[in-house]
This record gives structure tokens, C-alpha cells and sequence, in this order.
């Protein structure tokens, strides 16, 4: 981390030298590649860290560049230069939330839908420049830019945009270590995990895109003096596409890989575009091979080189001594579910599935295979929808909620699969259960939450002691850790209501019975409700007074285990086994 | 009376030309799930055959042989080489064709130059359709695109490939299990949904300017069709098509090309935010 933040720096650093090692012409070429490499900062930020990839960023930094260049050319003072300023910058960032924000909501995950709509977007955004001539000057561009008032184009124009590119690179760093940037890392890798701590991945992805916009808005504001001119092909589907080329092989998980591909790619371009006839090919196959084989790109060569060099000093251990009470007015837990029904396609899953969960303490789930055990969690947390039926949660109406809702309202949930976020570490798997529900917006730019702690960690990490090791990335656990950790993080929220599926599964019988303490203890502890689904008799004897059978998506028998054993019913369905 | 029949004409026949693109997408991504950002350049592929038939002095139709070989066979390479590494992993099959759209256009580049190639319109032959007069080659086709969807919808009701297809959509490892060669099957799906991009390519170089970079719209229009249309069922594909189709054309003669597009663009956000499974969903 240490050595990377100075190569960054040292990199940096370089550029603010480039022209007194050269000359100033090829300063004011490479401005132009900075200015190209920021916008690629910004695919970094979606793409490299969030997962979803943009392929119409030319469109805002076109956008940024017609707004800034029309307040360029009316020459009215330097307040108003300010304001196009600001508006070259927040435009494109709106333009990005609205879409963003109504394509994520629908649509999970990284899928092709967002990176098509984009695409759309630089295409129409294209046609408009073009067609509205009296704006935009149409097909011959905006012409006639005069220079950024107190610079001169070719010599000090570099400078501005050198300070331009250390602010974005600044900005998308100390954002990426602040929660928020954390939280997009986690999207990336489970999006509906994270939605189960109730945090809204679609607002998290569009602000993220929105950032990215407002980026590029801010170097296309700076194109138009540089070049004087701002032509269609600046919003167009030719620059985008270039901008994604540089972003892949300078390395887009990176902070400054998409600067180092834009600057490689652009000079190497403007020396063998002419004289060799097969480039574009070349690039276009450096780019497939690079997005297969290496997606670290030209900056993890950097970075590998970098590591030979003696550290700069290792980041000292964290501290977590910011208590925080999560605890929240904890009245006993109401859950009825009235004739609920679930229907998927020709399979009938829930019928007319009713029960009610009013006491404190553990419940358990069991019945066999298809029963609908898991499918009622579902319905439950807003995976599915319930086709008909009434759920309510003290005393307000969950069907059809979407899961982060739900998840607000107080209900956590621990999938059957231990599902964790595998690449980011321990601490900050805790981090996020620590953060749900009470991190709020603004509290995901400030560097405070990473030392939240509460007394309920404190407990687990007597618990499981494998927890306060916490930089150890999460996929390197064993599977029975990543459980445990799993249901940790689940009972770190100290949700009134913890839905358990299938805690002990691929746990060894001393584990299963570490995990049953633990679950007592916790339970205990924070007087929370919890319901477990579970297949062992001997976990749902051990800890609950009171078991639910399901049967073909229905409520078969529900009391007490001695009342359970001797139905007849739940026998007829069981066999007489014990499991 | 006559301009009516013939836009309608022209209408229908672009209408059926955009199925079939996204008939290719709908197979390539409905069925493999993935985004073949690469399927507009096999319609550019298409089109430069029709250019390539031309130049050599054979007749238009011989361009259809010629593009399915050539789709065929670029496909076949693309599965082969890249895709088939890639399968149930969308984002770097995104990423991938992405590239591997910009290498072949950059090839086709480097070979044809970059300008607009277009393709001789006046073929001989005409019919008088409704009192509009209309060549007698796209009446052909036409007919030959509808007799085509039929069948397939038959077939893929019926045949076995068909069940072996949908075995392997809904569960892969149980298809494998049961002796169904995916490989082989996915493959298939592969090429045949390029070709059908490459079909469609040869129906609408005479229409359209011939370009390396003319492949981004059949793209798009055909995930739009697929974003309204909804993935998986063909009467989905014909309604998309005819909506985004007839709303681009209406809308660009009222106003201009550019608020057809846009119009399209503002129905298939709405649709993906109102109706993300499409008007004909699958289950």
C-alpha cells in the first residue's frame, strides 16, 4: 500500500517535469493524454472497482467540453467562467445519476444491460451534436475557443491541466479508501449479499458513475482550450471505445494504469499511425489479449517492479476505539406470514403458508427437501416476490419491499452458502456488517467508521478468535471459517430478527457444536429473535423451544419439539427417522 | 396510395432484416447468456460479402452462400479461440467480443479503407405489390425470412436438438450428465447466431451505407429489440422488432433520424425500468 501510494506520487511528480526534461511541445501533446487518461480514471473507478463497465464516457467529457467552450467564447467575466465551470462538471455527474440510478435498480449485477445503454447514450449524444447546429456549431464543431484566461495554450495550459489531474487523482483515491469505495469493491464481488445488509447497491453504483462523470466532464472542460475546437467526435462512440483500449492496457484497477495507457497508446499512435498500416489492429488485438490474460495491465508491471523496492514503512494496526451502540429498541419481534403463496412457472412452491412468530429466541424450520423452508426466507427478504399473500414485520407490510428495504426495517439473513465478500479482508467483511444500517451517505467520504467497533464484536472475537486476525483476505479462510464468519457478520447488525439458513452446514460435528454455543450466546446476548432452518435434530433440539415442520410449501406442524415428535403427521412425512 | 404500400413495404422488410439481427443476438445471449458485443460487425460482415459478390461480377444472391461461409467460419474462431473459455462468466465475454468487435472492424478496415462502400441498388426485376412497385429480390427474401422464422419456431418446438437445446439452457451440468454435448451444442448455437447476423448483413447492404463501423447500430437496435421484445420467445422477437422498428421509422419522418433514435433510446430505458423481463417474458 505505502509503496504504491509513492509510486503514484513519484509518477506524479514526473509529469509536473516533463516539460523541462523535454520541450513544451510535447508537454502540450501529453496534456491532451492526460486529459483522455482522466476520463479513463474514471472507467477505472466503475470498472476496476465497482464491476460495471461504461462504454460511453465520451459523452459527458464531450458534454463537459461544449458547456465549458460556450462559456469560453461569451468572454462575460470570470464568475460566469466559474459557473460553466461547475456546470461543464455537475451536468455530465446528473446526466449519469439519472441513468445510472434507473438502470441499476432493475438490473442486478455487472450485466451487459448498463454498458449497452451507455453505449446508446455516446451514440445519440453524437447525432445531437451533430444535428444542433446552433449550439453546438454541428458537424465543423465549435470553433473559434479562445484560451483559459491567464494561460497560454502551448506553455502554461500543462500546468493547469497537470494540477487538474493530481485533484482527480486525489479525489478517486481518498474516495476509493473511504467506506464508499470499500462498499463498491463489495458490489463487485456479491451485490446481493451486500443488499442484505441494507445498503443500496443501485444508489452506491449510480454515484459511483456519476463521479466517473463529473471527471470526465471536468478534462472535457479542459479540452476545449487546449485543442480550441470542439468537434462531434468528442461526445462520439470512436473516443469512448479508445478511452475503455487505454483503460485495459494501462490497468484499471489501478489509480494511474488508465494516465500511463493513455499517454503509451496516444504517443505511440501519433508516431506509427501514419507509417504503419496494421496499428489500430495491433492495439485492438493488445487490448483482447490484455483483458483475457492480464487484466492488471502495463501499472501491475510498474507495481511488481515497485515491490523490489524497500517499503516505506508498513501501515501500523488498526484501531477499532470508536464505540458505537447498535443496539436497537429491541421489543419483541412480531412476523406473521397470511396465506402466502409463491408460484414460479408451473411449480406451486409456497401454499397458503401461514404462521406467526411473536417471542424472542430461537425458531426452527425443518422439513424435507422442496418443503419451501428456503423459499419462505426468500419471500421473506425480497429475493422473491410473493405471488399472493400478506407478510408483515411489526406490524408493516414487507411483500414485495426490495431487499436493502427490508433489511432496514430489521431483518438480517445468512444464506445457506457462506457468502462472504472473498477478496476484500476480514476487518472490513466486518466493516460492512458494522456499517449496516448506520452508515449513512455522508458518512461513507469520512475515514471514521473504519475504528467503529461495539461490544458485540468484542464478544465474538471471543468467540471466534480467527476474527481479530483481520487482514486476511476472507477467500483465503477455510470454508467452516467463512461460515462462521458469515453468521458473525450476520449477527454484527444486531438486527431484531436474524433468519439463519443452514448454519452448521459443512461444519465438523466440534464445530457444529461451537457454532450452537455461539448461537445461544449471541442470541442471549443482544435478545434478538432468531429462525433457523436447519436438517440436524440434534442442532434444532439443542437450541429451540419452538419448531416450524414445512411441507409442500405449507405449514404442516408447529410447537414444541415433544409436541412435534409424537404428530403423526410430521411422522408420516419423516418415516419415523430421527433426520 | 402507392407510397403507402411501398413504406409499408420498405417497413416490413426492415422490420424482418431486424429480427433476424436479433434473432442472432436473442440465441447468442438468450440461450449461451453472452453479450456478443462483436454481432453488429457479422452484419458488416454480411454487407461486405454483398460488396465483395459485386465486385467480382456474380450475381446479388450469391452473396448469401458467401456470407454464411465467411460468418461461419470467423465465428467458429471466435468460439473456438475466446468465447468457449469465457461461458458463464458475462462480464469477460462483454469484454472480450468488445475487443474482438474492434479487431474486426480494424481488420476490415485495414482491407476495404475506412470510406462508404455502397452496393449496386438496381437489380433487375420487379414486382407490382399493392400498386407499388417493388424488386422482386426483396419480395423473395421477404417471404424467404417468414417461411424461415416458421420453421424454426416448429423446430425448436419439436426436434431433438431443440430439447437438448433447452436442457442445456436450464441446467448444463445435468445436460452434460445425461450425455448432451454441450460443447459442441453451444458452439452450434454460436455460429448459427452469427450467421444469422450475416444473413441479415447481405438483406441490408443495399439499403445502407456500407462501413467498417456500420455494425455499433445493429447492435443496438437489436438489444433494444431484445430489452422490449424480452428474451426467449419468438413472437417476443417479432413484436420488439416492430415496435422499435415502427417507432424509429415514425418518429424519424415526423421529426428527424436523430428523435427516432432518441425515442428508441427513451423506450427501451423505460421498458427495462418498467418491464425488465420485456412484454413477452419467458416464464
Amino acid at each position: 500500500m505505502a509503496s504504491s501510494r509513492a509510486i503514484n506520487v513519484l509518477f506524479l511528480i514526473g509529469l509536473l517535469l516533463v516539460p523541462f526534461l523535454w520541450d513544451s511541445f510535447v508537454a502540450y501533446q501529453l496534456g491532451l493524454f492526460l486529459l483522455y487518461g482522466m476520463v479513463g480514471q474514471g472507467i477505472g473507478l466503475c470498472w476496476g472497482r465497482a464491476g460495471f463497465l461504461p462504454l460511453g464516457q465520451a459523452l459527458f467529457f464531450g458534454v463537459g467540453a461544449y458547456v465549458f467552450g460556450s462559456a469560453l467564447k461569451l468572454e462575460a467575466g470570470s464568475l460566469f467562467l466559474i459557473a460553466g465551470l461547475l456546470a461543464a462538471i455537475l451536468l455530465p455527474a446528473l446526466i449519469a445519476f439519472v441513468v445510472g440510478f434507473l438502470v441499476f435498480i432493475r438490473q442486478i449485477g455487472s450485466g451487459p444491460y448498463f454498458s449497452l445503454i451507455t453505449l446508446a447514450l455516446t451514440m445519440l449524444g453524437f447525432q445531437l451534436a451533430n444535428s444542433m447546429d446552433w449550439l453546438t456549431g454541428g458537424f465543423n464543431g465549435m470553433t473559434g475557443i479562445p484560451a483559459l484566461p491567464g494561460t497560454d495554450t502551448y506553455e502554461t495550459l500543462y500546468y493547469v491541466i497537470w494540477a487538474a489531474l493530481v485533484l482527480v487523482s486525489g479525489v478517486l483515491a481518498y474516495v476509493g479508501t473511504a467506506p464508499f469505495g470499500q462498499l463498491l469493491g463489495a458490489t463487485a464481488q456479491n451485490e446481493e449479499r451486500l443488499q442484505y445488509f441494507g445498503f443500496n447497491t443501485a444508489l452506491l453504483k449510480a454515484i459511483a458513475f456519476a463521479i466517473s462523470a463529473a471527471v470526465a466532464g471536468l478534462a472535457g472542460a479542459l479540452f476545449a482550450p487546449h485543442q480550441g475546437i470542439v468537434t462531434p467526435q468528442s461526445v462520439g462512440f470512436l473516443l469512448s471505445a479508445e478511452i475503455v483500449v487505454w483503460t485495459a492496457v494501462g490497468g484499471r484497477a489501478s489509480l494511474m494504469g488508465p494516465v500511463l495507457g493513455a499517454i503509451l497508446i496516444g504517443f505511440m499512435a501519433s508516431e506509427l499511425r501514419d507509417s504503419f498500416q496494421y496499428w489500430e489492429v495491433l492495439i485492438a488485438l493488445v487490448f483482447v489479449i490484455v483483458v483475457i490474460r492480464f487484466p492488471g495491465g502495463l501499472w501491475s508491471l510498474v507495481e511488481g517492479l515497485a515491490h523490489r523496492l524497500p517499503s516505506f514503512g508498513a501501515k501500523g494496526a488498526r484501531r477499532r476505539d470508536i464505540e458505537t451502540d447498535k443496539s436497537r429498541a429491541n421489543g419483541p419481534v412480531r412476523l406473521a406470514f397470511e396465506d402466502v403463496e409463491l408460484v414460479l412457472g408451473p411449480v406451486r412452491i409456497l401454499d397458503k403458508l401461514s404462521f406467526r412468530i411473536e417471542t424472542p429466541g430461537v425458531h426452527s424450520i425443518i422439513g424435507p427437501n422442496g418443503a419451501g423452508k428456503t423459499s419462505a426466507f426468500n419471500v421473506l427478504t425480497g429475493r422473491l416476490k410473493p405471488t399472493a399473500g400478506r407478510i408483515e414485520y411489526s406490524g408493516a407490510p414487507v411483500g414485495g419491499l426490495s431487499r436493502h428495504r427490508i433489511a432496514r426495517m430489521g431483518i438480517a439473513r445468512k444464506l445457506q452458502i457462506p457468502s462472504v465478500f472473498p477478496d476484500l479482508s476480514v476487518d472490513r467483511n466486518v466493516d460492512i456488517a458494522l456499517w449496516a444500517g448506520d452508515l449513512t451517505l455522508t458518512k461513507m467520504f469520512t475515514l471514521r467508521p473504519f475504528r467503529w467497533s461495539t461490544p458485540l464484536l468484542n464478544e465474538m472475537y471471543d468467540i471466534f478468535p480467527f476474527l481479530e486476525d483481520g487482514r486476511q483476505p476472507a477467500g483465503s479462510l477455510s470454508l467452516g471459517q467463512r461460515q462462521k464468519l458469515d453468521f458473525a457478520m450476520t449477527c454484527l447488525t444486531q438486527s431484531p430478527l436474524l433468519l439463519l439458513d443452514e448454519p452448521c452446514a459443512g461444519l465438523s460435528s466440534s464445530e457444529t457444536g461451537e457454532m450452537i454455543d455461539a448461537i445461544e450466546r449471541i442470541v442471549g446476548t443482544t435478545g434478538s429473535t432468531a429462525i433457523i432452518i436447519e436438517h440436524d435434530m440434534q442442532v434444532v433440539e439443542r437450541l429451540s423451544n419452538h419448531v416450524l415442520v414445512l411441507n409442500q410449501g405449507a405449514l404442516l406442524a408447529n410447537g414444541a419439539m415433544e409436541e412435534i415428535r409424537s404428530d403423526p403427521a410430521v411422522q408420516a412425512v419423516y418415516g419415523g427417522g430421527s433426520k | 396510395m402507392e407510397l403507402v404500400a411501398l413504406q409499408g413495404l420498405n417497413f416490413v422488410y426492415i422490420s424482418l432484416t431486424l429480427a433476424l439481427v436479433a434473432l442472432g443476438l436473442a440465441v447468442v445471449f438468450g440461450l449461451l447468456g453472452v453479450m456478443n458485443m462483436a454481432h453488429g460487425e457479422f452484419v458488416m460482415l454480411g454487407a461486405y460479402s454483398v460488396l465483395v459478390v459485386q465486385n467480382a461480377g456474380l450475381p446479388f444472391l450469391a452473396a448469401l452462400p458467401l456470407a454464411l461461409a465467411v460468418c461461419a467460419a470467423v465465428g467458429w474462431l471466435l468460439e473456438f479461440f475466446v468465447i468457449r473459455h469465457l461461458y458463464r462468466r458475462p462480464f469477460d465475454t462483454l469484454l472480450a467480443t468488445w475487443g474482438l468487435a474492434i479487431l474486426m472492424r480494424e481488420i476490415v478496415e485495414a482491407v476495404f479503407g475506412r470510406d462508404y462502400k455502397s452496393v449496386n441498388q438496381s437489380l433487375p426485376g420487379t414486382v407490382e405489390v399493392l400498386g407499388a412497385v417493388y424488386p422482386a429480390y426483396r419480395v423473395v427474401l421477404m417471404a424467404l425470412m417468414v417461411a424461415f422464422f416458421a420453421g424454426l419456431f416448429l423446430w425448436y418446438r419439436r426436434s431433438n436438438t431443440g430439447a437438448r437445446i433447452k436442457a442445456m439452457v436450464s441446467n448444463p451440468a445435468l445436460a452434460t450428465a445425461v450425455g448432451v454435448n454441450t460443447a459442441v451444442l453451444a458452439r452450434g448455437a454460436f455460429i448459427f447466431g452469427v450467421c444469422m447476423a450475416g444473413l441479415a448483413g447481405v438483406a441490408l447492404a443495399p439499403l445502407v451505407r456500407v462501413e467498417p463501423y456500420m455494425g455499433i447500430d445493429y447492435l443496438l437496435s437489436s438489444f433494444f429489440i431484445l430489452v422490449v421484445g424480452g428474451l426467449g420467445s419468438l413472437a417476443g422477437l417479432l413484436v420488439g422488432s416492430t415496435v422499435i422498428g415502427g417507432s424509429d421509422a415514425i418518429v424519424s419522418a415526423i421529426t428527424s433520424k436523430t428523435g427516432g433514435y432518441m425515442t428508441v433510446l427513451i423506450i427501451s430505458i423505460l421498458f427495462l425500468w418498467l418491464r425488465p423481463n420485456g412484454i413477452v417474458s419467458r416464464d
